[in-house]
């Protein structure tokens, strides 16, 4: 029995789920986009902050958006185990000859690439308003963005699938995910620069995934004489030793059938 | 290759498994033999899930012994087995044709082979015109039979069938099992969990009874029914005292009484003789007396002690 038959099965069966609920594939890439039009530019007409490396508010704020992006994307795609678990298809995966990482492999890669492409069009969106510096040149400078979001997206798919497999209404997950990842974008460099915040949200800053997706992203796109909060050797290295970590994590617990109502 | 002789598909010896405080099965213990329709017939709660669960690997019993074409149930050995679920197990926003399509290839199949067996059960459940619909479109029995089909789509050896027609209207119900058992018979071995007793009456070649997560009584239908009374006096008794139901018992002729609210349930060799007896020792309490054969049922209620379903009341 093929080892990539199962997976490959699953994984177009939540992207073509996603595809056709048209709501959810919106609402998760209209929210980023709404921050970076009114956001970018009212804070850049607004306030005109003159310590921004990237030119415009707009432009700096990219980088966060897309990891914004990635977030809301990896929370709904993850709504799809409560959807299959209260379906009970879910039922029907596990009773197939695979055991139970395999059936999360293919749909948490669906995830994945749903959240990298959504991250993507945030970029491909932003490029005709955005002056991109590409300090790297223009082809490894994307070839390191688009490794920065798959990285990012593996590891928030991880995280979700992990939580998912843990708590038992969706509600409750949708509250963890906001709860937990809502701050940390807050204090990643997503939507003000790191560097001149007082210490102990520095600390926070250094003990939190995003900011290095953040610093990565930004490294990737613009001219950055300083060569960012981390440096990109430290950015790849703790995003991709995370990725792994949390993606194994969320391979490793089989998804509850039912509901118990605890 | 499904097996051809009635060598034994599956042998449980003494298996249990508790559910925090809840125990599903206490030294459980049975012989399924190759090319039957086995019948597990107990009240809800009694552990027959249960023990689908672990033919479909999907659960282990804590003690005792269990095996599956000759081995412990694994992960591998779902390719040999086939299992209709107590709920169905489909993606509304899914189509029809892909649920199969989507099954069939977690379960190895690919190309033509799974195009044309989705086709066939398609059009042996009566589905064959709704493959592009979404599931959602489905009345309750078609998706039952969907369930169906998807269970078969990889030829399973081994069919268990866990409450299959559960919500399915009586001509849906006459109709699903006539298409199963018209091609499926002999060609594989089917276990079904059910507690509709009429229904494994008619369509098991062997049934046992389970009670509280223990297997009390095994054979076929008939052998079961042997040894019973003739006849079953189903009485609406108001208020019958246990002294009452003694003296009944206590008749020659007649065996088992047992009750539950205001029905009586009393086996017997010749009913029309005890029924002005009744009358005479509860007057204006005995408001109905239905006489009927002996049936599974009965046996059941003998065996189990209770009933999967409530009396029905026939004539008043």
């Amino acid at each position: 029995m093929s080892a990539v038959t199962a997976p490959g099965a699953l994984f177009l069966r939540d992207i073509r789920a996603v595809l056709r609920s048209r709501s959810q594939l919106y609402s998760s890439m209209l929210m980023p986009l709404l921050f970076l039009v009114f956001l970018g530019n009212g804070v850049s007409e607004g306030l005109s902050p003159s310590k921004l490396s990237a030119g415009s508010f707009t432009a700096y704020l990219v980088a966060g958006v897309v990891v914004m992006a990635s977030v809301f994307s990896s929370t709904f795609s993850s709504a799809s185990y409560y959807r299959d678990r209260d379906s009970g298809i879910m039922r029907m995966f596990l009773s197939s000859p695979h055991p139970p990482r395999v059936i999360l492999l293919g749909k948490s890669l669906a995830g994945v690439f749903i959240g990298i492409v959504q991250a993507m069009v945030v970029f491909v969106v932003a490029a005709p308003f955005v002056d991109f510096e590409w300090q790297y040149g223009l082809v490894p400078g994307l070839v390191m963005a688009a490794a920065a979001v798959v990285l990012l997206n593996v590891m928030l798919s991880g995280l979700a699938q992990a939580l998912a497999s843990r708590i038992q209404t969706m509600q409750g997950f949708h509250l963890v995910m906001n709860l937990g990842l809502f701050p940390l974008l807050f204090f990643s460099g997503a939507f003000f620069p790191i560097d001149n915040l007082p210490v102990w949200l520095q600390v926070l800053a250094r003990l939190n995934p995003l900011s290095y997706a953040v610093d990565a992203l930004e490294l990737s796109a613009y001219a950055n004489g300083t060569g960012g909060f981390f440096g990109l050797w430290l950015d790849f290295a703790v995003m991709a030793a995370l990725a792994v970590a949390v993606y194994a994590l969320g391979l490793a617990r089989t998804p509850k059938l039912s509901y118990s109502g605890a | 290759m499904h097996p051809s002789s009635r060598e034994t598909v599956v042998s449980a010896e003494g298996i249990a498994r508790s559910y925090g405080g809840f125990t599903a099965l206490d030294g459980f213990s049975l012989d399924i033999p190759a090319g039957s329709v086995f019948g597990l017939l107990g009240p809800n709660g009694s552990g027959k899930s249960t023990f689908i669960t672990m033919l479909a690997a999907m659960d282990a019993p804590v003690r005792g012994s269990l095996t599956v074409f000759g081995a412990s149930p694994a992960p591998a050995l779902r390719a040999r087995v086939g299992t209709v679920f107590q709920e169905n197990t489909q993606d509304p926003l899914m189509r029809v044709g892909e649920t199969l399509t989507l099954a069939g290839k977690l379960f190895g199949l690919t190309g033509n082979t799974l195009r044309d067996r989705s086709r066939q059960l398609l059009q042996a459940f009566g589905l064959a015109d709704r493959a592009g619909n979404a599931v959602s479109t489905l009345s309750g029995g078609m998706r039952r039979r969907l369930e169906m089909a998807r269970a078969l789509l990889h030829d399973p050896e081994l069919l268990l069938l866990d409450e299959p027609t559960t919500g399915v209207d009586p001509d849906e119900r006459r109709a699903l099992w006539s298409t199963l058992l018209e091609r499926e018979r002999g060609a594989r071995t089917i276990l079904l969990a059910t507690n509709d007793l009429a229904e494994a009456d008619t369509v098991c070649e062997t049934v046992a009874f389970v009670r509280q997560g223990r297997v009390v009584a095994t054979g076929t239908p008939e052998s079961l029914k042997r040894g019973l009374k003739r006849e079953v006096l189903h009485v609406t008794w108001l208020d019958a005292t246990d002294r009452q139901l003694e003296e009944v018992q206590a008749w020659p002729g007649t065996g088992q009484v047992t009750h539950e609210g205001d029905f009586v349930h009393i086996a017997v060799d010749d009913a029309a003789s005890l029924v002005p007896r009744l009358f005479a020792i509860a007057p204006g309490a005995v408001r109905s007396v239905t006489i009927q054969p002996s049936t599974l049922e009965d046996a059941y209620f003998q065996h189990v002690g209770r009933r999967a379903s409530a009396p029905v009341e026939v004539a008043s």
